[in-house]
């Protein structure tokens, strides 16, 4: 039963070089591309805005904003994943795992079929319900006898609903002939991102983010089991809910601008505990910056090979990761 | 007499060594015990006999020959054996557990020969299960059913049997019915026995070998009388005994008994 | 030493099932884009049918029938040895991954290889098995633990794991795929009976042939399998090797199925849940008829895919996950230990 382990490295430095590497990399997916940039120009586009450059555009209309939001998606699934590891003790969750995905893919399609023309506030609630739907259903489920989550019941529910809902997915694309195909919102892409989305999506991120890191010390404490929490004084079910209920927004928003990126929520707590102990008032920021920053690079590897699939260039990290924690016994940390 | 040996045997898993270099035989025709604390390695050392482990060095023999070199098929015509509070799917029949003692004696596609049924009945008969053999086993009661997993081990017709604790999830008079079934093979049908009991004064009761154990060693091994002392089970189980002789059976039993002084010293 | 009473209701089961596959496909091969009454229909099926009728119905339903019945019987089969052998009642091909394992290595066959169009039919099974296998290999190597062996906890997670990433794969492949290509494979993985000539059935038939009745016999040593460790070893089963080999028929079950059937789970969880409901665990009694149920269902939810959106249909793998996905949670529900 730890508390807070230690982790390897202090936190503040590794957190100034998590914020350092971010912003590095952040110029370097700028600077890259088909067009050729100086650094100059960016800060030039940055302060000096000239909308007939053209290379002011391409950096203000394109490439800013889907660095911007590659960085939030991350930032939403990778918190995303350690509130979900925390509340259900289990180091293998993550938002695909438990259903988050694949519900908000299915409302998402809804939408779609019944209101084509959706502005992306609606599809954010959209997604928003349906990780709901599809999270609740899991956690329901995976429920044990005892106190908390039996994490093999997590799994097994979350792929059946999954399945399910991908399924039903699948049926309301072909029942109401959406021209997105059966792979739309599977493959997961960042290159969409318009200005628009991300004014409504930025917000409820980082908002979701501030009351999730306030509460990062009732997390540590849940941390330590439902009846010794409870024994504690802690208010669990309210914790719970409101964290998962956040955790939940945080996916659903990521998939209603992105699709289906999975593993993001699984890897990034894990290798954060590992570098700072388990003290979730450390483990939620650094997890936000390190998801942010996993995601920009990814996404940049992605533009670099041809416009390949996000989601696949982490799936490549993300399973060997997974299998290799499996392996070691899926333990928390 | 004694067909079944362990021969400077070491087992373990991995790095962690259970028991090591111990040497054991097992008389024939007689029930032999074997008690001993937690972890001391008596089930561990059952399911090496029986070639349910591997071993690490040294060799289990059956009639002069490597328990580990012959088929397993051939073995289990040999030596039955009955693992500790085993779980069966739901449904599943009484007779249709019995059957499947008779796996060793079958051939092809495991169909049930007239003689196969015979023992069937026989085994059945023997401990009392006959008469609910269409019944569910999770529906019997604890005793019923370890009758009916020994008739399963009666029906592979061996003349070894190993039990693991036979008696240890069961109620008093369960537990006696059970034992008393143990005795009357033995004497009945002189099958060799061979099992793990808990309870000392059960063990001295019911055998006639006994054998100690205490961290993977072999501390004593012999006729109960001979090992049922004062200074053994002290050694054993740290307990400091009073011992008479039991009124119904003759035998020694255990009649009080204390933690030994010096654990509460040793802090 | 069965319950008489538990023969015949398994008899008289297996009769009902029977006729309802066949009502099933009846219903089916009159349904479709085109139609066809029942009275052309039974017409068609002795020889005397009208031109157009019998071309549809032997040249293409018929052959797609047969390919949904064995496709059916086939994954509920694979289900009912996997839950038996590794002792977990929710495992099943589909949620192990292995399906997605199977399409994983088509999709990469069809990018890199050379696709001959007369073997391909042939070939795929074979395809479809070296991915089906590969993954199997990976789930049970990497969820074996020194101490417990493999686990039913850590087999499904590492199933659940790897059919995820094996499914984002097939779709990052898609990605370099052309327009009918892609198409294919993403109405592949949602489950679309594509094999509709006879050169599928031939394909797919021998295998069936072989491994169905294989596993049949060895219905004595699953039951054992079935029941602890050292009761089994004690009777003298050669538990290492049965295991494998049985998962690996199992295996290349499946994949055979999925290969001409697309990506269809839960077949192989319904068929041998519902068959053991009615006649118990006893495998001589319950594998014939989980095999029938999975026929039944499989075409039961073809049918109803094609009735529901014409003229293209629903893909077969979508209806039963739909009807499927529920169930098994259900069960998961009611299991209080998984």
């Amino acid at each position: 039963m730890t508390t807070k382990r230690k982790g390897k490295l202090n936190f503040t430095a590794t957190f100034s070089i998590a914020c350092v590497l971010l912003i590095i990399a952040l110029m370097i997916s700028i600077l890259y591309g088909d067009a050729k940039i100086h650094l100059t120009t960016i800060f030039e586009a940055i302060f000096d805005y000239n909308p007939k450059n053209q290379q002011h555009n391409i950096i203000s209309e394109i490439r800013i904003p889907r660095d911007i939001g590659a960085i939030l998606v991350g930032v939403a699934l990778g918190t995303s994943g350690a509130v979900i590891q925390g509340v259900t003790k289990n180091g293998l969750a993550d938002p695909s795992l438990i259903g988050l995905n694949s519900g908000a893919a299915f409302m998402l399609a809804l939408t779609f079929a019944f209101y084509p023309t959706a502005p992306f506030l609606v599809m954010m609630f959209a997604g928003f319900i349906g990780a709901l739907i599809g999270g609740f259903i899991v956690l329901m489920i995976g429920r044990s006898r005892s106190d908390g989550f039996n994490p093999m019941r997590i799994i097994l529910a979350g792929a059946a609903v999954s399945a399910l809902l991908t399924a039903l997915s699948q049926g309301v694309a072909l029942l109401f002939r959406l021209n997105q195909s059966l792979t739309f919102w599977s493959a997961g892409g960042v290159s969409g991102t318009t200005w628009n989305q991300l004014m409504w999506a930025a917000p409820f991120i980082l908002v979701s983010l501030v009351i999730i890191v306030s509460m990062s010390k009732q997390l540590t404490i849940l941390n330590l089991g439902e009846t010794l929490a409870k024994g504690l004084g802690q208010n669990v079910a309210f914790t719970r809910g409101i964290t998962l209920i956040l955790s939940m927004i945080l996916a659903g928003i990521a998939v209603a601008m992105v699709g289906q990126i999975a593993f993001v929520g699984l890897m990034v707590p894990h290798i954060v505990r590992y570098l700072v102990g388990t003290d979730y008032a450390r483990v939620i920021p650094l997890t936000a910056v390190v998801g942010g920053l996993l995601l920009l690079v990814a996404d940049t590897i992605a533009r670099m090979l041809g416009e390949a699939p996000v989601g696949a260039i982490i799936s490549f990290i993300g399973v060997p990761y997974f299998l290799y924690l499996v392996k070691r016994g899926g333990r928390f940390s | 007499m004694t067909r079944l040996k362990g021969e400077q045997v070491t087992i373990g898993y991995g790095d962690h060594v259970i028991v090591d270099n111990l040497d054991v035989q097992i008389p024939d025709g007689k029930i032999t015990s074997i008690i001993g604390p937690n972890g001391c390695g008596k089930s561990t050392l059952l399911k090496a006999l029986s070639r349910l482990l591997s071993i690490k060095s040294g060799a289990i023999k059956l009639d002069n020959a490597d328990i580990h070199a012959q088929s397993t098929k051939e073995i289990a015509k040999k030596i039955a054996i009955l693992p500790q509070s085993p779980e069966v799917a739901d449904g599943l029949t009484v007779g249709e557990l019995v059957s499947y003692g008779r796996f060793p004696h079958q051939k092809g596609f495991g169909r049930l020969s007239a003689e196969d049924k015979k023992e069937i009945d026989w085994a059945m008969r023997v401990t009392g299960t006959y008469d609910f053999r269409l019944r569910s086993i999770n529906d019997l009661s604890g005793g019923q059913r370890q009758r009916v997993w020994i008739a399963m081990a009666l029906a592979q017709r061996t003349d070894i049997i190993f039990l693991d604790e036979p008696t240890t999830y069961l109620d008093i008079s369960h537990q006696l019915e059970i034992l008393e079934l143990i005795t009357q093979l033995n004497k009945e049908q002189g099958c060799t026995i061979i099992m793990v009991l808990h309870d000392i004064n059960q063990a001295v009761r019911f055998s006639d070998h006994l054998i100690t154990m205490k961290n993977g060693d072999i501390v004593a091994d012999g006729d109960t009388e001979d090992v049922l002392t004062k200074d053994i089970l002290e050694k054993v189980f740290n307990i400091d005994v009073e011992i008479s002789t039991d009124p119904r059976t003759g035998k020694p039993m255990l009649v009080t008994y204390d933690l030994c002084k010096k654990s509460y010293s040793e802090v | 030493m069965i319950d008489p009473k538990l023969k015949r209701k398994q008899w008289y089961a297996m009769i009902i099932l029977t006729i309802c596959v066949l009502l099933a496909c009846a219903w089916s091969m009159t349904s479709g884009e085109y139609k066809m009454s029942m009275g052309a229909f039974f017409k068609t099926l002795i020889g005397q049918g009208e031109y157009t009728d019998t071309l549809i119905l032997m040249e293409f339903r018929l052959p797609r029938m047969v390919i949904t019945i064995l496709a059916g019987a086939a994954l509920a089969m694979s289900g009912a040895i996997i839950q038996s052998v590794t002792r977990n009642p929710l495992a099943e091909p589909g949620i192990l991954g292995i399906n997605a394992g199977s399409g994983f290595v088509i999709s990469l066959f069809i990018v890199v290889g050379q696709v001959d169009a007369d073997n391909f039919i042939y070939v795929l099974p074979i395809i479809s098995m070296i991915g089906g296998v590969l993954t199997a290999l990976i789930i049970f190597s990497f969820s074996y633990n020194k101490g417990e062996g493999i686990t039913p906890a850590s087999m499904v997670l590492v199933g659940v794991g790897m059919a995820s990433a094996l499914s984002g794969g097939s779709l990052t492949l898609m990605s370099t795929f052309d327009e009918d290509q892609s198409e294919f494979i993403a109405s592949w993985l949602a489950g679309n009976i594509w094999g509709d000539e006879w050169a599928f059935v031939i394909a797919f038939l021998p295998w069936v042939i072989v491994l169905i009745p294989y596993l049949l016999i060895k219905a004595n040593v699953l039951n054992l399998l079935n029941t602890h460790q050292h009761i089994a070893q004690g009777v003298g089963v050669k538990i290492g090797r049965e295991r494998i080999v049985l998962l690996l028929v199992a295996v290349l079950l499946s994949s055979a199925a999925v290969s001409v059937a697309g990506a269809i789970g839960f077949i192989g969880l319904l068929g041998p849940h519902m068959a053991k409901s009615i006649v118990g665990p006893r495998h001589q009694l319950f594998l014939p008829l989980a095999v029938l149920i999975g026929a039944f269902l499989l075409v039961f939810a073809d049918t109803v895919g094609q009735v529901i959106l014409q003229p293209s249909g629903i893909p077969a793998g979508i209806v039963v996950a739909i009807v499927g996905a529920p169930y098994f949670l259900y069960l998961m529900y009611k299991t209080k230990s998984v």
